[in-house]
């Protein structure tokens, strides 16, 4: 384990200390939980163990549970938990909820909540699109009308994973149809589990069911539960989509079947792929776009403050999906005619024609590439906006359907 | 690793850019490429001064001594500013090759001209078939009573023309070496081939029982080493070039105003745009981390080359032509300086060998 050396004693300190506490109590034991949103109990118990050992969010202030670390130093333990593959460490970088939480829930919320967050006791989901409103997210139609010290929320919300397991929810809702769509906009941390939300399952394209519609009819949310102030919504989602699309740029799920489908050097090989130079031109062509993203994200990733709405962040994204698409159409040509073909009997084919379906995922989900070069082009590169004809209209009044 | 820090590094790329602003506008391209030498002497003098020149050079021979990295990030401003001049025959290919050659005469004899720009060395390596493989060498070598002698033909010779000095590979019935020919040798008939690209010089040798001189070890190891060198310096050029370019067309297409507003309001106009900026970050990417991995000498190098190779030809190429489209009918003229990049880059793709060649080249190195 001397392969590393730090030049500066407080990182080799620290080094020391991650890896003297990973010693004493990891035993690489843990079940490998297939379902992120209900972890083992094993797994839950670690995580909390990582979070009051302090690793869970290192490039926090003390006073939010974290330990005030740089960067850099957050990356030693990084290095450190990555090796032995033991999860829960630099959720600072990874957790949604609780990075937006602590970027804009009150101090009282914060306390009670971010604890659990990370956690992982507290499950949560973003309840953002609606069937009416996707691309355009500031067009939600879910109302929050206030209620004493409540809100009173009704509405429908669609593309939610997890929501049968979250306590939870993400909610931006309108509350204020008076006012131009951006500007009339709520950030609510929503308790799920309560009458009036109701969990139904979406079937996928990929066939499968990791999507929800959520139905919330009269629920209830305390006003003490609104991040970042009323109607500042559309700011306090910027922070929370720019952390979804930054986990976008990061691979999805692998193959269902084999490790073997993700190697496309071994699939070309098992398919006698190798001999064909115009197969070998499109695999060197796929592979070097792995590589350069990965190169790419390694050399932005200096520029990545916590909190801040990341351009590089949606570059990765986009080049993410380029990725997945284009790995669907070479690993087709590997597979060929076998891609008529899915099911356990004929994994390689399963496998590259589920890859076909859920590279949609990464080009849809989370704002569409179409989006996301609009946000690239107008955030980073300054290009004009493009004409917005309900930019300056109460909402009420704004064309829907 | 890079012998200089992160703020010296900074520091010699902002007298480049300096002096390309100076030196290297538009208007300056534009009359260099239409000289006969392809260069303008007092620039390429002030670039030996500066200690461009003799970058890699060892100070033994009054070179600079840094490396790949440093190397690379020269070129980014370089090819930026489309830099007329004999930089990559002489400074980076000649000097590499004959480093790589370990022959401590001929580098003593050779190199302190070439680093003070009184000298200009190029290298010839490909004949007709233009592939800078073992396979592509047409020149073959004669021991006689006489001397050595070549036959043969050289082509794609970069300033072959106005070289002093011609490091040419030839074949020597066992294997490859290296050897060094006057430029008035006899024998020698050099050939000035029309370039696409107005800024590059590009030459064919015909060697006749032209005497040579060979120099250093032997083999294709050597060769290899200074092409992939020069790869890497290619593609800092390509790379610069790209992102030049990329900033040009996005500050045109926020004040080309059509249909009452500007064109980059336009999604069709951004999505170009955005895609073009993964082109140009990949191709940056692709250029340093092939820079590092050839100053650390890691065993990866040699694939990130190849890798950094045809990335930055193809995405300088796609960048060049969306950047002629984006720009519209004043990209259609020779006065704008559109099609002085496009010409570039696709001279570029094909000068050291074609992104195909080094696509086939990474699959190779990476096991396939």
């Amino acid at each position: 384990m001397a392969d590393i050396e730090d030049t500066n004693p407080a990182d080799a300190a620290l080094r020391a200390e991650v890896r003297a506490w990973l010693k004493a109590n990891w035993a690489g034991d843990l079940p490998s939980d297939q379902d992120k949103w209900s972890l083992s109990a094993a797994t839950r118990a670690w995580i909390a163990d990582v979070f009051e050992a302090g690793w869970a969010v290192p490039t926090w202030p003390m006073e939010w549970f974290g330990r005030g670390l740089t960067q850099e130093q957050a990356d030693i333990i990084d290095d450190e938990f990555a090796r032995l593959g033991a999860p829960g460490a630099r959720q600072d970088r990874s957790n949604l909820a609780a990075n937006t939480m602590l970027a804009f829930g009150e101090d009282a919320l914060k306390r009670e909540m971010i604890p659990g967050l990370l956690k992982r006791e507290i499950v949560q989901c973003l309840l953002y699109s609606e069937p009416a409103a996707g691309s355009d997210l500031a067009g939600v139609r879910t109302r929050a009308e206030r209620d004493g010290d409540h809100y009173i929320i009704n509405g429908q919300k669609v593309w939610t994973s997890g929501a049968a397991h979250a306590h939870y929810g993400m909610l931006l809702a309108r509350t204020d149809w008076d006012v131009p769509k951006h500007r009339g906009l709520t950030f609510f941390f929503f308790p799920m589990k309560q009458p009036g939300v109701e969990v139904r399952p979406l079937r996928q394209i990929t066939n499968e069911s990791h999507f929800n519609e959520v139905f919330i009819t009269g629920a209830r949310v305390p006003a003490a539960n609104i991040m970042g102030g009323l109607n500042n919504g559309w700011r306090v989602l910027q922070t929370a989509l720019a952390y979804e699309r930054s986990t976008m740029g990061a691979r999805p799920r692998g193959a269902r079947h084999s490790a073997t489908s993700d190697d496309l050097l071994a699939l070309a090989r098992r398919y006698g792929g190798l001999t064909n130079p115009a197969l070998r031109q499109d695999l060197a062509g796929v592979l070097a776009l792995r590589k350069l993203n990965a190169l790419n994200n390694a050399r932005a990733k200096a520029n990545l403050e916590q909190g801040t709405s990341s351009s590089v962040m949606s570059l990765g994204k986009l080049a993410m999906s380029r990725i997945l698409h284009e790995e669907a159409r070479v690993r087709t040509a590997i597979v060929g005619t076998e891609s008529l073909l899915d099911g356990p009997d004929h994994p390689f084919a399963d496998d590259t024609n589920f890859l076909a379906f859920n590279a949609y995922f990464t080009s849809i989900g989370g704002g569409t590439d179409q989006i996301q070069r609009n946000i690239i082009s107008e955030r980073v590169l300054g290009l004009p906006k493009d004409i917005e004809v309900d930019r300056d209209v109460p909402f009420r009044q704004v064309r829907s359907g | 690793m890079p012998t200089t820090s992160a703020e010296e590094r900074a520091a010699i790329c902002d007298a480049v850019r300096d002096l390309m602003r100076d030196a290297s506008s538009e208007a300056a391209v534009r009359s260099t490429m239409d000289t006969t030498s392809g260069y303008d002497p007092a620039l390429w003098t002030r670039l030996a001064e500066i200690g461009v020149v003799g970058l890699l050079v060892d100070p033994e021979y009054g070179g600079t001594g840094l490396g790949p990295v440093e190397l690379e990030l020269v070129m980014e401003e370089t090819g930026a500013a489309l830099l007329c001049s004999p930089l990559l025959s002489s400074g980076i290919l000649s000097a590499s090759l004959l480093a790589a050659s370990e022959d401590k005469d001929a580098q003593a004899r050779l190199l302190p001209g070439i680093v003070a720009g009184t000298t200009i060395a190029t290298v010839a390596i490909t004949g007709d078939a233009g592939s800078w493989t073992p396979e592509g060498v047409a020149v073959d070598v004669e021991a006689t009573d006489d001397g050595t002698l070549l036959n043969g033909v050289s082509s794609y010779v970069t300033h072959g023309r106005v070289a002093d000095i011609l490091l040419v590979v030839a074949k020597t019935g066992t294997g490859f070496a290296i050897f060094e020919v006057a430029g008035d040798a006899s024998g020698l008939t050099r050939t000035t081939l029309s370039s696409v690209d107005k800024t590059l010089r590009l030459a064919r040798l015909e060697f006749a029982n032209t005497p040579a001189r060979q120099i250093g070890r032997t083999g294709w190891p050597a060769v290899q080493d200074a092409l992939d060198l020069a790869l890497v310096a290619l593609a800092g050029e390509q790379a610069g070039g790209a992102r030049r370019v990329f900033d040009m067309t996005v500050d045109y297409v926020k004040t080309r105003m059509q249909f009452g507003r500007p064109i980059g309001s336009f999604q069709a106009i951004k999505h170009m745009a955005a895609d073009l900026m993964i082109e140009v970050e990949s191709s940056l990417s692709a250029a340093r981390h092939a820079a590092e991995q050839l100053a650390e000498k890691t065993g990866a190098a040699g694939e990130s080359v190849s890798l950094a190779a045809f990335a930055c030809a193809e995405a300088y190429s796609k960048v060049t032509a969306a950047s002629v489209q984006m720009h519209g009918g004043i990209a259609f003229t020779w006065e704008h300086p559109a099609h002085l990049y496009l010409r570039r880059a696709r001279a570029y793709a094909q000068l050291l060998g074609s992104p195909a060649h080094y696509r086939e080249r990474y699959l190779t190195q990476l096991g396939a």
